[in-house]
């Protein structure tokens, strides 16, 4: 092993270190540079997804301090494509000042995403997790003009780094007792059977810090006022790349690494082990999502308290466990993902031309602008789970893959809770769609002058499309992506 | 070249499918471009059946399918395909060929409408839908482009949505083909179940194969009727042809396009595709399912032929033509003469197109008058539509010799005269041929004949982009016969799988000196009564009650109205009323239990931990209040709920533990 391979086979990450530093500098160096930065980014992310096709097919570095596997590569380009769309909406949104800087946070949370992703080793997992939340928390405080930025930037720090200590605390009980970071390792050394108290001690409060990566219920708190209060490309990130990233490497740590402690989370049948606690907090997530988006009247809120709710959702294909389990997961997490970045893509466009995210100012979309609304209703409905839509499948496939894990359908009752679920989640996201087609603007909007049609460019509106035409594809042809994924699992 | 076309045999539909987006996402607008990016995506169609027609020119009965995995369904993958072989070639030949000629037709026809673009996206749209149809090699896609065709004839008939009458017609043609289709889908849930495939032809697994034929049966009867329910839908048959009639509430061009050249033609096409599963277990070519075809043929043949006698409306005598010709080619495949009714249907496109072109020049012409009666002398001030209508007439009523309906319609009655079961169809289908040389000389004398009346004063001929599409057809319609003659029956092996021979000895048949007596009786009869008529219709004299019988289209509408409607109308209010007062109240109920918890629970995540952090983030309290909000201690009531959220998993491990 030398560090020439070392560099080439961390070759991507290497890419965006390098974008990163660059768009600083040239941030930096001119005040007007923005647009350039813009292009420099977008074009560092797609040298580095170029790269990311180049890597060998299996390749581990350091003990699994750097895995490159089929499944890595997978979601390094998933991310990556997911920061490229983030940039894109950066650049249509003029609230950060200091374009280069904003950008280069970006583009190290990115990183640590892909570290995140690309490794199966405790300790490196901790540095993702803390490389990617540290680059957010400033982003989402990064409007430094509006306190509900900074608002937003101190909670998700605050709540964050208590999280980030449950975690690291969890991960070193679960050193000290196995004697190794590497997943692998780990999940040589347990065994069936019940796990000495403060193993599982460590467990859970590894579980917690994830929990509060992907908004579960009850570490979801912060959600709501990050969402709405951050800079819009910030809470896109937060919630896409950042729960991706983290669903991919929470499975990868319960299933490779508490593999054996999986115990049951079937009714009345529950064994300890970290599915019944990934049961609790998924019926936990499913239950407070869902009743208090029914409250919301701003559509970033809404659109929080949703992910908590869809976070509910994916966690059952971590609890049936498995391959198809996980593959389910991370059809599911993936999808939302960028029905997410389409939805707050609509949602910034409509702030900046109305001033807010309230419904009131969604009101009559329709006559403003056919496009935004076609595409916001696709994101919507994909969220709802309405066929033909990537979402609809989505949810078919965890709720399928989790009525048939373990015996007698063991997992029905989180079925049904889901079900249920998105049943009441219909009547929330059916009133945006409302909101946009349906109102009155005489009667919503604040907006006392004639309704002018909204303008778009053609970058604004190339991605847009390129995300609706992606979510209808990808219910037609789930196949395509979900083949792709279930090839990748080992 | 031959694999490349048949793998990529979906870019034939795609295209128009893309002209269609296109036009309906960029040109909207833009009245040229739309029309030309329709153009366009028919004319490369076009090539693209050409090159796929190629191939199977090599051999007879050649055969080439691309099958694939659509999805996985747990243990099942779901197969979907393309098949290309003679009958998928010369439909698609037909339908681009045909469809491009209306589409440039439709230029000048709806040159007025302000809908125009939107005109050629539904147009390019219906195409695809039914290009789709003749390449699925799966019963799934073949349904699905079914279902795509079905909304594409409801998007175009009530195109001019403004007219309630067009909203009725579109409504009805969805509703009535609709119930078909809950036949047909029955149809492919049975055929799955039976044979576990809905694949047409898989390498001797598919569902027309031999494996697939085994596994289903003696249920194929079964099967091969609720399919055929499909088709009596959407190829107008008795009892569910009542849609068609109005459906010509659409643009003439959408009449030609999809009521007479293609789109009914799909039910014919339906039975032909799906045919092993209709001759499973034949005895003497007859099978119980066949049996049901020729007869609801018969039934639907004749009933049309008389209803267009009293007809005054120029393209609802049309629309009844297609009825009874429809059903002709149904009682064709009945018999076993299953390329004698595709052939016809093919030469019943072009003439169909052609007939249905010529009376919307007529329409146009008069300023839009469609009644005959108010017509009148137009053979001089319209020549060219004249002469091409003339063509189309002869074709239709099967003058024999120059035109190709007179051979197909020949290769028919052949057919027939061969079932082992009965004479009757046979002698019924000759009445048939007198009655449509009758109404077809009876519509010419009233439109191109004798004085002018109130419409035709001003009547002029139509612009070149609508009459070149005319001879084009007309042309067509000739041409077509070369092909189709006994002496050279080339269409007709080709269709078979069989080598063509030629044998100019065969070219006279005695049943050609049938027919000759019996569209000459027709056509005579026909200008003996109609020589001298008036407003007043000779049969409407002789016959009062016989004629408004007919006039009024057996009564079925009403029947239907009294009776299917009428119960339904009874069953909704039934249902109605449940759903209002007890469904309803129930709903009510266990939705105001649900709105209970949601507001305790926002409450709680409101009021309990968030408290005031949101009020004062929509502004209702000072920003120093609301700094001092949470700064007075909610991040840490939030930390609060973290560390009791931990302790609470802890416990719920260890209590399980």
């Amino acid at each position: 092993m030398n560090y020439l391979e070392l560099l080439k086979l961390a070759s991507p990450e290497v890419a965006v270190v390098v974008t990163a530093l660059a768009v600083l500098a040239l941030g930096l160096a001119s005040a007007r540079g923005a647009g350039i930065c813009s292009a420099v980014a977008a074009a560092g992310i797609l040298f580095a997804a170029a790269a990311v096709l180049l890597l060998p097919e299996q390749a581990t570095l350091f003990h699994g301090m750097l895995v490159i596997a089929p499944l890595t590569s997978l979601f390094k380009i998933i991310c990556l494509v997911l920061a490229f769309f983030t940039v894109i909406l950066a650049r249509g949104d003029n609230t950060p000042r200091h374009r280069g800087e904003y950008l280069a946070l970006l583009l190290l949370a990115t990183i640590g995403l892909m570290l995140l992703v690309g490794s199966e080793e405790l300790l490196m997992i901790f540095i993702g997790l803390e490389l990617t939340g540290l680059s957010l928390y400033v982003m989402a405080g990064f409007d430094k003009t509006d306190p509900r930025s900074a608002e937003a930037g101190l909670k998700y720090f605050l709540f964050g780094s208590t999280a980030s200590a449950f975690t690291l605390f969890g991960l070193s009980l679960v050193y000290g007792m196995c004697g190794t970071t590497g997943l692998a390792a780990i999940g040589q050394k347990l065994t069936a059977g019940p796990v000495q108290p403060l193993l599982a001690a460590g467990m859970v409060m590894t579980l917690v810090g994830f929990a509060f990566k992907i908004a579960a219920a009850p570490f979801h708190l912060w959600a709501p006022d990050t969402y709405q209060g951050a800079p819009i490309p910030s809470a896109a990130f937060i919630a896409s790349g950042s729960k991706v990233a983290s669903f991919v490497v929470l499975g990868k740590i319960v299933l490779v690494g508490f593999g054996p402690a999986h115990g049951s989370a079937a009714w009345h049948a529950m064994i300890a082990g970290w599915a019944p606690v990934l049961a609790a907090l998924a019926a936990l997530s499913i239950v407070i999502g869902n009743l208090v988006a029914l409250a919301q009247s701003n559509v970033r809120r809404l659109l929080a308290y949703s992910a908590v709710a869809h976070a509910g959702y994916t966690l059952l294909g971590l609890i049936a466990g498995g391959r198809e389990g996980f593959a389910a997961t991370l059809f599911y997490t993936t999808i939302y993902a960028f029905t997410l970045v389409g939805a707050f893509s609509v949602v910034a466009l409509v702030r900046r031309e109305t001033g807010g995210d309230d419904f009131k100012n969604f009101s009559a979309l329709w006559s403003r602008s056919p496009l935004l609304s076609g595409c916001m209703a696709i994101f919507i409905l994909s969220l709802a789970g309405l066929p033909p839509l990537a979402g609809f499948f989505g949810k078919f496939y965890l709720f399928s893959v989790a009525m048939r894990a373990g015996t007698n359908h063991g997992l029905l009752w989180l079925v049904a809770l889901a079900l249920l679920g998105s049943f009441i989640s219909l009547y929330y996201y059916i009133a945006v769609l409302k909101a946009i087609f349906v109102d009155d603007p005489e009667t919503g909007t604040l907006n006392p002058e004639p309704l002018s049609s909204i303008n778009l460019d053609f970058l604004q509106r190339m991605s847009l499309i390129v995300l609706a035409v992606g979510i209808l594809f990808l219910g037609l042809m789930p196949t395509i992506l979900v083949a792709r994924i279930v090839a990748s699992l080992p | 070249m031959t694999s490349w076309i048949v793998t990529n045999l979906w870019l034939i539909p795609a295209v128009p499918l893309a002209s269609s987006l296109l036009i309906l996402t960029f040109a909207n607008s833009r009245r040229r471009t739309g029309a030309a990016l329709a153009i366009v995506g028919q004319v490369v169609a076009l090539a693209l059946a050409v090159m796929a027609f190629l191939p199977t020119l090599a051999e007879p009965g050649w055969r080439a399918f691309h099958n694939f995995t659509w999805f996985t369904f747990g243990e099942h993958a779901l197969r979907i395909g393309w098949i290309l072989d003679p009958l998928t070639a010369a439909m698609m030949m037909m339908i681009t060929f045909v469809g491009l000629w209306i589409f440039v037709f439709s230029t000048g026809y709806m040159a007025g409408d302000k809908n125009f673009t939107r005109f050629f996206a539904y147009l390019s749209f219906f195409s695809a839908a039914m290009l789709g149809v003749v390449i699925a090699n799966s019963l799934l896609l073949l349904f699905v482009c079914w279902e795509l065709v079905g909304l594409a004839s409801y998007l175009l008939i009530g195109f001019w949505i403004h007219k309630p009458s067009a909203a009725a017609a579109a409504k009805k043609a969805f509703i009535t083909t609709r119930i078909g289709d809950i036949g047909l889908f029955l149809g492919v849930l049975w055929l799955y179940g039976g044979s576990g495939t809905l694949l047409f032809y898989d390498d001797g697994n598919g569902c027309l194969e031999r494996a697939g034929l085994l596994a289903l049966g003696t249920s194929a009867t079964f099967v091969a009727l609720l399919i055929f329910s499909g088709a009596v839908g959407k190829s107008g048959q008795f009892p569910l042809h009542v849609w068609l009639p109005d459906a010509m509430e659409g643009p003439t061009p959408v009449s030609a396009l999809i009521h007479a050249a293609t789109m009914v033609a799909a039910g014919v096409f339906l039975v032909a595709r799906v045919y092993p599963l209709f001759s499973l277990g034949a005895i003497d070519g007859v099978t119980p399912s066949l049996t049901v075809v020729v007869w609801i043929g018969v039934i639907t043949a004749l009933m049309a032929a008389l209803i267009a006698l009293a007809q005054a409306d120029i393209k609802r005598i049309l629309a009844y033509s297609t009825v009874s010709q429809l059903g002709l080619m149904m009682v064709s495949l009945g018999v076993g003469g299953v390329a004698a009714g595709i052939m016809h249907l093919l030469a019943h496109g072009f003439f169909k197109a052609l007939l249905f072109l010529g009376s919307g020049s007529v329409i146009h012409g008069c300023h839009h008058e469609q009644d005959i009666r108010k017509m009148g002398g137009l053979r001089r001030l319209m020549p060219v539509t004249f002469l091409t209508y003339a063509i189309g007439m002869m074709t239709l009523s099967g003058v024999p010799l120059f035109f190709s309906g007179a051979w197909t319609k020949e290769e028919i009655l052949h057919a027939t005269a061969h079932w082992p079961r009965s004479f009757v169809p046979h002698y019924l289908m000759m009445a048939g041929v007198v009655l449509t040389a009758l109404y077809m000389t009876r519509q010419m004398i009233y439109v191109f004949f004798g004085n002018r009346r109130e419409a035709s004063e001003h009547a002029h001929e139509s612009p070149s982009v609508m009459t070149v599409p005319l001879i084009l057809l007309a042309v067509c319609s000739i041409v077509l016969s070369v092909v189709v003659t006994p002496a050279w029956p080339w269409l007709h092996d080709y269709l078979n799988g069989e080598p063509a021979h030629f044998a100019i000895g065969q070219l006279i048949q005695p049943m050609l000196f049938v027919s000759l007596a019996l569209v000459a009786a027709g056509i005579g009869l026909g200008v003996l009564l109609y020589r001298n008529a008036g407003e007043r219709d000779p049969l409407a004299r002789a016959q009062p009650v016989l004629f408004r019988f007919l006039e009024n289209k057996m009564w079925l509408d009403e029947l239907y109205g009294k009776t299917v409607l009428a119960w339904s109308a009874t069953l909704s209010r039934a249902s109605d009323w449940m759903d209002r007062y007890v469904w309803d109240g129930l709903v009510r109920g266990v939705a105001g239990v649900g709105q209970f918890f949601g507001i305790l629970s926002a409450n709680f995540d409101e009021h309990g931990i968030n408290a005031g952090v949101d009020d004062s983030a929509t502004g209702t309290r000072g920003l120093g209040r609301f700094m001092s909000a949470w700064h007075s201690g909610q991040i840490q009531t939030y930390l609060g709920v973290v560390a009791v959220g931990m302790l609470a998993l802890l416990i719920l491990y260890a209590w399980l533990a």
